[in-house]
């Protein structure tokens, strides 16, 4: 079972070419699938489409196939994507419900709409919090909270869904180097203990670097690379993408290029 | 000995609340130079910037802008000589065209006819939109927009500029856009201040780094200074950590290293002589 | 974590039932009696109806111990109560009981009693939403609503609402900051700030339509537009008493109006 995308062709209404064309890719439970490129390649859009929300919710138009767990995305329920893969965007705050008391009753209130049991709602909550280390955040106004605690309380909403699939769409932009971190090492945690399927786009390659297995580059709506995380991060063609390569294959290039010998050229690529 | 462009002394600032988001800064920003502002989200890096340009005014200590006190002057008069791009550039943009947008702050200023519009010019071509000109902003992506508040207050001219999270969302082209303006900027002689997140950005670009936490300045310096391993427990307690060049240089016993340029040429020199260090 | 600490109802913060007289009522009855208070002072003529009602409510506000917090409501009133007195007493039509001639005003007795009735009805109707607004927290109302059987959207809309204001607020502050550190005045003259209204108000409204379009993305992702009813969090204390009392201010209210309207109250003051 994963989630996969085959041969899919989508157009946003109302607009003449593709906005992303004959994509085929798969999220396999328990891994990290990074998605990189340059802005506007199209990234957003396949969160998107990997989620259900294209064309399901946001219309367009869609060829190819894409399915959750077997479930084709055309013609599926919004709830019933919902219960399979989750989404989490760029901006914290535009995500959080807005109608949330407290950052308890914001987590909540996803499983609330599943009308599940009274005791599964309150136990998946208190596990998403505690899966993120909110826990002493449950009191305080989801309002007023910072951008990094806000992005953490916005992953934990999405986590009490319990999804099998995960879609981050640049998690951490807007945190700092702190943030970044919690945001890296919880997303990790959650494909080890829960064995859910990520994909996450990032412009943070030193942080994709460290969690992802498997990594593809998107440029202009194709595909243009993909491999595992180390070997399409490594290559030399991410420049001309668009993308920034990690801290140590950047540092390794320069020395490379500039005359530097081994065994320094080694030891200054590998990461300490 | 010029005045510092902007002088601030003890300065103290409490938000309604009641929170001390500052608590006795000092800081003099001299002409010409260029300095980046670093520090864990809430230690006052935003605040602080604030006082510039009198958006905020001090609850106690002094603020001193072109050699003046800010007092009571006018946010839109001290804009004349500091200029703020913030972080989210859906809050600042209104016009229905690139070209009404950029041209807002100088109009602003008293510009009209043909040097308002090659101020404007200038400003897009700086921030690679030229050929954008009578495009809707919304139709821009979301890092051309961001360039596109940059521009809008670059075309302001004013002798400072404060650059709040300029590369928090771009790709790498847009970044190395924005490194490209901050060189033009300061080839100008415009004084560049920049509050960032990314400590390899900022090691390249800036002259000077100021570490901040819980509203206090804990370091200042260049960023060879501030990098260096005798520095990074002072990092490590704003939970920073420095750029990968200056910890692969250190490791390697190359010295302080912040830029990959420098490591590099440390490096080079070392070549001959071997690793030092056990990698 | 042993499985017997595990929790099984929310946390003590998690929509707290509120207690004390009058507080203490189901959130629905609490509404029931300020609609039919503030239907009553409106509909039953003359002095009777917002008498009896401003009877009621300054009973349910020393109950609830509201006090001073009723002032800043009373304030608000001001502007509207002392126009319609202004326009009662000196221009009520066809009255000819003149008070006292000042130059060309000829305020009347009948203007007067008719200007203080409506500004009687009007303190009710404040004093109404009042009572409920400072008794009864948003989110208590909206989740015994749900608990009732209100549409989803309703209560969101409402919830939302509430909570969108200060949002709006701080993304106004965030705007205008931007604006003025381009040179925008607005602390100059007043014809220079009018000229700031659109790089205001612009990307205010930009700004939160681009954000409603994933606000709603994001909503439908963790299945607000799921069936059935959502789980209640929490249940709010009712009783055969209180029900009891929503139905008789319910068919009270009722029966005032329909005899009011047939002119069947024409003998009370």
């Amino acid at each position: 079972m994963s989630l996969i995308l085959r041969d899919a062709t989508y157009r946003y209404a109302g607009v003449g070419h593709p906005a992303l064309t004959d994509i085929s890719l798969e999220i396999v439970p328990g891994s990290v699938l990074a998605v990189v490129g340059a802005n506007e390649a199209g990234k957003s859009t396949l969160c998107l489409l990997a989620a259900g929300l294209a064309p399901t919710t946001i219309g367009g138009e869609l060829r190819g196939t894409v399915e959750i767990d077997g479930l084709a995305t055309i013609g599926a329920r919004p709830p019933e994507l919902a219960q399979r893969c989750g989404i989490l965007f760029q901006n914290a705050e535009t995500q959080l419900s807005g109608t949330a008391a407290t950052v308890w009753e914001e987590v909540a209130f996803g499983p609330r709409n599943l009308s599940l049991p009274l005791d599964e709602v309150v136990e998946r909550t208190e596990a998403a919090l505690s899966a993120l280390g909110v826990e002493e955040l449950a009191p305080r106004d989801p309002g007023r909270l910072s951008g990094g605690q806000a992005q953490l309380v916005a992953l934990a909403a999405v986590l009490a869904m319990r999804p099998a699939y995960l879609v981050l769409d640049e998690p951490t932009s807007q945190l700092d180097p702190q943030g970044t971190q919690l945001v890296g090492s919880a997303l990790q945690r959650l494909t080890q203990e829960s064995g859910a399927g990520l994909l996450v786009v990032e412009h943070k390659t030193d942080l994709l670097a460290s969690i992802a297995e498997e990594c593809v580059v998107l440029a202009d709506g194709k595909i243009v690379a993909r491999g595992s995380a180390g070997d399409v991060l490594a290559d030399p063609r991410l420049d001309e993408w668009g993308v920034e390569p990690p801290s140590t294959a950047r540092i390794e290039r320069a020395a490379r290029s500039a005359g530097v010998q081994e065994p320094m050229l080694s030891a200054l690529a590998t990461r300490p | 000995m010029t005045d510092p462009l902007v002088e601030v002394r003890d300065l103290v600032f409490v938000y309604p609340g009641g929170v001390r988001a500052l608590d006795g800064v000092d800081l003099q920003v001299q002409p010409g130079e260029k300095l980046a502002i670093i520090g864990q989200n809430g230690s006052g890096k935003s605040t602080l910037v604030r006082h510039f340009v009198g958006l905020l005014r001090a609850t106690s200590g002094e603020v001193r802008v072109g050699g003046q006190p800010v007092g009571r002057r006018h946010v839109a008069e001290l804009a004349r000589t500091v200029g703020i791009a913030f972080q989210n550039p859906d809050r600042q943009i209104f016009a229905a065209r690139v070209r009404d947008e950029v041209e807002f702050g100088p109009r602003n200023l008293g510009l009209r006819g043909a040097e308002l519009q090659g101020r404007a010019a200038a400003a897009l071509s700086a921030a690679g939109l030229e050929q954008r000109l009578d495009a809707n902003p919304y139709d821009l992506g979301y890092s051309q927009r961001k360039l596109l508040g940059l521009a809008s207050v670059l075309a302001m001219g004013t002798p400072l500029m404060v650059l709040d999270e300029p590369t928090t969302g771009q790709d790498a082209r847009g970044v190395k856009r924005v490194e490209g303006l901050i060189d033009e900027l300061a080839a100008r002689g415009t004084t560049v201040v920049v509050i960032s997140h990314d400590m390899r950005f900022v090691a390249e670009t800036a002259a000077r780094v100021v570490v901040m936490r819980a509203g206090r300045i804990v370091d200042d310096g260049p960023p060879e200074s501030v990098f260096a391993e005798a520095h990074w427990p002072l990092l490590a307690s704003t939970y920073l950590e420095p750029p990968l060049a200056a910890r692969a240089g250190a490791r390697l016993g190359l010295g302080s290293t912040p830029t990959d340029a420098a490591l590099v040429a440390r490096a080079l020199e070392a070549g001959p002589r071997g690793v030092s260090r056990p990698g | 974590m042993q499985p017997s600490d595990a929790r099984r109802t929310p946390p003590d913060f998690v929509q707290p039932i509120p207690t004390g007289p009058y507080r203490g009522l189901n959130p629905t009855t609490k509404l029931v009696i300020a609609v039919a208070e503030a239907l009553v002072a409106f509909t039953v003529r003359g002095w009777t109806g917002p008498l009896a009602v401003l009877l009621v409510l300054a009973t349910t506000a020393v109950a609830a111990r509201l006090g001073r917090r009723l002032v800043p409501f009373v304030i608000a009133t001001v502007p509207l109560t002392a126009s319609i007195l202004l326009v009662n007493t000196f221009l009520f039509p066809g009255a000819t009981d003149v008070i006292l001639r000042i130059g060309p005003f000829t305020p009347t007795w009948s203007g007067l009693e008719a200007a203080l009735q409506a500004t009687l009805r009007v303190m009710a109707f404040a004093m109404s939403v009042a009572v409920l607004v400072l008794t009864t927290r948003p989110d208590e109302l909206v989740a015994d609503l749900e608990r009732r059987g209100a549409p989803r959207g309703v209560t969101f809309v409402i919830g939302a609402t509430v909570r969108t204001i200060p949002r709006v607020v701080q993304r106004a502050g965030e705007i205008t900051d931007a604006q003025r550190a381009r040179g925008l005045d607005t602390q100059g003259r007043l014809w220079r700030r009018v000229r700031g209204v659109l790089p205001l108000a612009a990307p205010l409204i930009f700004g939160s339509l681009n954000e409603v379009e994933e606000l709603t993305m994001a909503l439908e992702a963790r299945a607000f537009s799921a069936a059935g009813r959502r789980t209640t969090l929490r249940v709010f204390p009712d009783g055969t008493g209180q029900r009891q009392l929503r139905w008789a201010a319910a068919l009270l209210t009722a029966a005032l109006i329909v005899l009011s309207i047939a002119g069947r109250l024409a003998f009370l003051p």
